[in-house]
């Protein structure tokens, strides 16, 4: 059975699909802490939500981290 | 047939007060159908992996992460949310994920710790859902942001693992995340008081 692309396409097709996500997360979830950074911390959505940005970054991070690796450029 | 009951507005009543009366959402509306759409990617999920097609397995796992980001869409747009169907929604991301995740290590795709670590804190958050439910004392769902982000992750990760992208790097580095975030999770359904229920 044929592959759907070249292995050299599909290579990129999730380059981009997870770095493209993972760059766009990283500066989402870092607007996101921004934004809030004042509301009440004693509010536990709050710290919720706080807690769910840094992991978003983190998870960013390491998205566009593992593409790199991924090429060989780290 | 259970029903669901969420809060919605109703039409004024002869007071000229807008009162707040339940409405009945059915188990079976357009949004569970989206979700219990995504069991049927999982044969040809299996399939794709055990005659090593990389590709198409990869094809399989993006539509049921897209079908897990079209039901929200569709419940918004039928006005059908219920908290049954976010209890499903969390219930079809374990199944589906964690089916995909043994089928990747059980083909020798993904390492076996990492996957059996995942699994075993994935189960463990599922019961202490449970335990909220119990807390609650209704149909509820525990809602964490962080663990939102992570069950993107976890699609991702099958994907990892069909594309053969990174493998032991993202698997290794998703293990503590998902320990840190359970430990979090545990204590704010475990102990921390529970809020009052929204209206959908």
């Amino acid at each position: 059975m044929n592959e759907l692309m070249s292995p050299n396409a599909f290579k990129w097709f999730l380059t981009i699909l997870t770095g493209g996500l993972a760059g766009v997360w990283f500066f989402y979830d870092s607007f996101n802490l921004i934004r809030t950074r004042n509301l009440d911390r004693s509010d536990a959505i709050v710290r919720d939500k706080h807690f769910g940005y840094v992991i978003g970054i983190l998870i960013g991070i390491i998205g566009v981290v593992g593409c790199l690796r991924f090429h060989g450029v780290v | 047939m259970s029903t669901a009951t969420v809060a919605a507005p109703a039409a004024p009543g002869a007071s000229g007060v807008t009162m707040q009366t339940p409405r009945k959402v059915s188990p079976f509306n357009p949004a569970n159908a989206v979700t219990a759409s995504r069991f049927l990617t999982l044969p040809p999920l299996y399939w794709a992996i055990e005659n090593g097609h990389h590709q198409y397995a990869t094809l399989f796992i993006l539509i049921c992460g897209l079908l897990d980001k079209l039901d929200g869409l569709v419940a918004k747009v039928f006005n059908c949310r219920s908290a049954f169907g976010e209890l499903f929604d969390a219930i079809t991301d374990g199944i589906c994920y964690g089916f995909g995740l043994i089928v990747v290590a059980a083909f020798g795709w993904a390492p076996w710790i990492p996957v059996a670590a995942i699994i075993f804190l994935g189960v463990s958050n599922t019961l202490m859902r449970f335990v909220y439910v119990r807390r609650a004392g209704r149909a509820t769902n525990y809602k964490s942001y962080a663990m939102e982000r992570l069950v993107a992750y976890t699609g991702y990760l099958i994907g990892f693992a069909t594309g053969g992208m990174e493998v032991k790097f993202y698997y290794w580095a998703f293990v503590p995340l998902m320990a840190v975030i359970i430990a979090y999770d545990t204590k704010r359904m475990l102990i921390d008081p529970i809020p009052p229920a929204r209206p959908a």
